[in-house]
């Protein structure tokens, strides 16, 4: 079998008439064959570091998409700090900012929060949804705001979980996300329509 | 080949640079790289990766390893925190009666031993404070605060200022004669009609806990370290590593371990002043002749007769240098150690420096330079001072100094005791000029601070601007452009070219340890700024090294200053570059670089001394001008002596450069203040410390092995 040329290379390196060949040379030759040595096993330990302790290569571009996505939510905390406090409605007929569609998408990805007292107008016409949340002290375990691409419009509801005579019970109410409730930092789901 | 023969250096050097340069023509920025806050230890992102080493997490951004290393060693402040911690809170409890809550409790032996000793300081700090200044603590220690209600006669009464100005000024003229003793007596005077009297005292109390203490501590440890080759090949790294660590990063261990206050101050002063005293008794010892031990033995004194009645007392001179080191230590820690609470003329100068009152912070800054100097001239004249071992004095001539001083306290007494009919404002002026009723310049430096400002704040600015966009920052970036892998290779080499495998090796593992610290960027901008430091300094204190040696006068006087700006505590030059150049990175820059130029002067002056006055007069023989005689013999031949200067310059400037992190920098002195209000920060602030040190270090060991190989290779050692 072949041997790996590294081992060959050190091999002949240590046999007797190159070793004293090394001795021969004079100081100097000799001090800048110890120095080309160092730099490369320096040279060699940061290679050898980089099998280890290897960089990852698609670091750049995953730390892009993560500045990217900085950058979009800074726009949209820019936006939403520019819009005017109180209530942003989608539809016409009443004293609240009316939203442009595309301001109604921006606003509806920007929102992570629904306010209490929209969860207790969609319980309204939800009796079981109603039992629950009274029944487990208003506790909701899970609220979700999404933009539903295909029919252009927001979409936001919540899980409520809970007992009701004795019985387990987890449900999620969902509905149009129609109007929301600015705060100068945030923007919060006002209404849902679940009917 | 022959070439090779002519110029060894020469081509490893080239061949050097050749392979520095290449690789750092060959590894780009990644694109996404964030200097400074590369490592981002306090940032949690998904992109990171981690790692655990004894229960401490790791996190890092995965760069290319050429480009910076992993900071593999990120484990260790955290790992050293909680080590402390656990002493401190719960390893080894044992049983302790608690006299309020008339039990037992358990406490762990750390805490413990820590609280006594800290107890034990206050007392003493406390006891020394109340001499001069007078109180009640000393007596409560003794009885309680109720017995202190029922006899409120009871407290001590301190001196009049006249009095302990008197017995200094005594002090002063008995170890130097009358111009000491002059000096002594008009600082003291300056002192207490400024209104600096009580905060003097109070940093005074301080220093005479701190200085004996260390003075028996470094006695003892030198002895140890002269007796036994294994306790100084112990002590050896410690007292390198601790010479080169900036005395901020050892004050948030203590913080930890002592908390808040003078007794905490104390203790760490010591951990600093103790390796110079180790340093000098070991010098003192080593150089005692050998004749002298063989009549010490042949007289019959056995080890310990022949240490306290030969060794030491021979080594008298350098032992007392050494307690000039240990005040002069122990004064820069007063200011430094303001930060953990040391009351005194360190606190006002904080304060003021922190409010941005110049006026203030000048008057207690000139205060402790002048203290300095007093206290190292008087200290240095005790250790020249010749014992007169035969003289037949009478009993006057024996004790005249005594009776001075009891005669002082008489009537410093009887004049204070009579100032107390006459209060001015209720305060008796003759017994103590109460803090801030003195005269103050304040508002006289204030307003010199704002006609300057006026005056110069274009010229100023336009000078600033220019500093920081054409200088600092190409040159930050210069330094922060280098691929890790480059670095290692630079700093190996050149160890490898001046002192051979052995310092390449020395160099290398102090280096990979900033490496693998998550710190690398920031000690990259500390050495930066020492850099730009000591390139300007070693320029400046060439120039007037040499101009200055043409006379012997001008030699004579610009040491003199050099001694005298060197007993200023380096907190004080601060402030006159914030009254020009406000807060600024050029007003650390400019600090460093008046801060750093001290050795470097006076080791060019030094240098040029060493070389032997017959090479001058063989020279003039031979027809050469001053400038050749300067250029091809004194430089060459002093240039050793300078190189040691250098060394001394970048240390000065690596702890200015620290220092400069009150003012704002970003560099691992900014971390270093950062540690000091983080809970968490022992572990850090230690790390930084020992990352700036061994910075100092690389440095140190490249320069003293080409210092050694270049006497060798000039037959001059």
């Amino acid at each position: 079998m072949e041997k790996w040329p590294v081992a060959r290379i050190v091999e002949i390196m240590l046999q007797d008439k190159y070793s004293s060949k090394l001795k021969e040379l004079p100081e100097p030759a000799r001090q800048l064959v110890g120095l080309v040595v160092v730099t490369i096993v320096v040279i060699l330990s940061f290679a050898i570091f980089n099998i280890f302790f290897g960089h990852d290569k698609d670091l750049t571009a995953k730390m892009k998409r993560e500045e990217e996505k900085i950058a979009e939510k800074r726009k949209l905390s820019d936006l939403l700090s520019n819009l005017p406090t109180g209530i942003l409605v989608t539809y016409d007929g009443t004293n609240g900012f009316k939203l442009s569609d595309e301001l109604y998408e921006k606003v509806c990805n920007a929102t992570k929060l629904i306010t209490q007292r929209t969860i207790m107008g969609a319980n309204l016409i939800n009796l079981k949804a109603y039992q629950i949340y009274t029944g487990n002290g208003n506790q909701v375990k899970e609220t979700f705001v999404k933009w539903d691409n295909e029919n252009k419009k927001c979409v936001a509801g919540y899980v409520l979980k809970g007992t009701i005579e004795g019985k387990e019970e987890t449900i999620t109410v969902s509905g149009d996300a129609l109007s929301f409730f600015s705060t100068g930092i945030d923007t919060r789901v006002y209404f849902i329509k679940n009917f | 080949m022959e070439l090779l023969k002519k110029y060894p250096n020469l081509f490893q050097w080239l061949f050097l640079f050749i392979v520095f340069f290449f690789l750092c023509f060959a590894i780009d920025v990644p694109e996404t790289y964030k200097f400074i806050r590369a490592q981002a230890e306090f940032v949690k992102d998904p992109n990171q990766v981690s790692f655990t080493v004894l229960g401490a997490e790791v996190r890092y951004y995965p760069f290319d390893n050429f480009w910076r290393l992993p900071p593999l060693l990120g484990w260790l402040p955290i790992w050293v925190n909680d080590s402390i911690v656990f002493l401190l809170e719960e390893w080894m409890p044992i049983e302790v009666w608690n006299e309020d809550l008339q039990e037992f409790k358990k406490q762990p032996l750390i805490l413990i031993l820590t609280r006594s000793i800290s107890a034990f300081m206050t007392f003493v700090i406390e006891l020394i404070r109340e001499i001069p200044l007078g109180g009640v603590e000393t007596i409560v220690a003794f009885t309680s605060w109720e017995w202190l209600d029922a006899n409120p006669w009871a407290k001590l009464p301190g001196l009049p200022w006249t009095v302990v100005t008197a017995g200094t000024a005594i002090l002063g003229y008995k170890l130097g004669g009358k111009g000491l003793g002059i000096f002594a007596g008009v600082t003291m005077i300056y002192v207490s009609i400024f209104g600096q009297w009580e905060p003097s005292m109070q940093t005074l109390s301080f220093i005479l806990v701190a200085t004996p203490l260390s003075f028996i501590f470094g006695l003892i440890l030198g002895i140890m370290a002269f007796k036994s080759k294994t306790v100084e090949k112990f002590l050896n790294p410690i007292i390198m590593v601790m010479q080169t660590m900036p005395q901020y990063s050892v004050l948030v261990p203590a913080l930890v371990l002592f908390g808040n206050g003078d007794h905490a101050a104390v203790i760490i002063t010591m951990i600093v002043a103790i390796p110079p005293m180790i340093l000098l008794t070991l010098l003192g010892l080593r150089s005692v002749p050998l004749e002298v031990i063989e009549a010490g033995k042949m007289s019959g004194c056995n080890n310990f007769q022949l240490m306290f009645k030969v060794l030491i007392p021979t080594a008298r001179r350098d032992i007392l240098i050494g307690v000039n080191q240990v005040i002069m230590v122990c004064f820069s820690m007063a200011v430094i150690a303001a930060y953990i609470g040391a009351k005194g003329l360190g606190w006002n100068l904080l304060l003021a420096l922190n409010q941005l009152n110049i006026g203030v912070a000048l008057e207690a800054g000139l205060c402790i330079s002048l203290i300095a100097i007093l206290l190292d001239k008087m200290s240095l004249a005790w250790a020249n001072k010749q014992i007169d071992y035969f003289g037949k004095l009478t009993f006057f001539e024996r004790y005249k100094n005594t009776l001075f001083f009891a005669a002082s306290v008489i009537i410093g007494v009887i004049i204070a005791y009579i100032g107390s009919f006459y209060l001015i404002n209720g305060f008796n002026y003759l017994f103590e000029i109460p803090h801030n009723k003195g005269i103050s310049t304040a508002g006289f430096w204030n307003k010199g601070v704002d006609w300057i400002f006026d005056t110069f704040f274009y010229s100023l600015k336009l000078f600033n601007t220019w500093l920081i966009t054409e200088v600092l920052q190409p040159m930050r970036a210069l330094f922060l452009r280098m691929p890790a892998v480059a670095t290692l290779v630079l700093i190996i080499g050149s160890g490898y070219i001046i002192g051979g495998i052995r310092s390449a090796l020395i160099v290398g593992g102090l280096s990979l340890f900033i490496a693998l610290s998550p710190w690398w960027d920031r000690a990259l901008v500390t050495t930066y700024m020492t850099v730009f430091g000591v390139i300007v300094s070693c320029v400046i204190g060439l120039i007037v090294g040499t101009l200055c040696f043409q006379n012997k006068h001008t030699m004579r006087f610009m040491l003199n200053v050099c001694d005298i700006f060197q007993t200023f505590p380096s907190f004080v030059y601060l402030i006159p570059v914030m009254m020009l150049f406000g807060i600024t990175d050029t007003s650390v820059l400019i600090a460093v670089i008046v801060y750093a130029t001290i050795p470097a002067v006076r080791y060019t002056i030094e240098g040029l001394r060493s070389v032997p006055t017959v090479l001058h007069d063989v020279a003039s023989m031979s027809g050469v001008t001053k400038i050749q005689r300067l250029l091809k013999i004194e430089f060459p031949l002093a240039f050793p002596h300078m190189m040691l200067g250098l060394n001394q310059t970048i240390v000065f400037a690596l702890f200015m450069v620290i220092i400069g992190a009150f003012i704002g920098t970003e560099d691992l002195g900014q971390y270093i203040l950062k540690a000091l209000s983080d809970k968490k920060g022992a572990g850090i602030g230690l790390l930084l410390g020992v990352c700036v040190a061994f910075i100092g270090l690389i440095f140190d060991n490249l320069i003293r092995t080409w210092v050694d190989k270049r006497k060798k290779h000039l037959g001059i050692v």
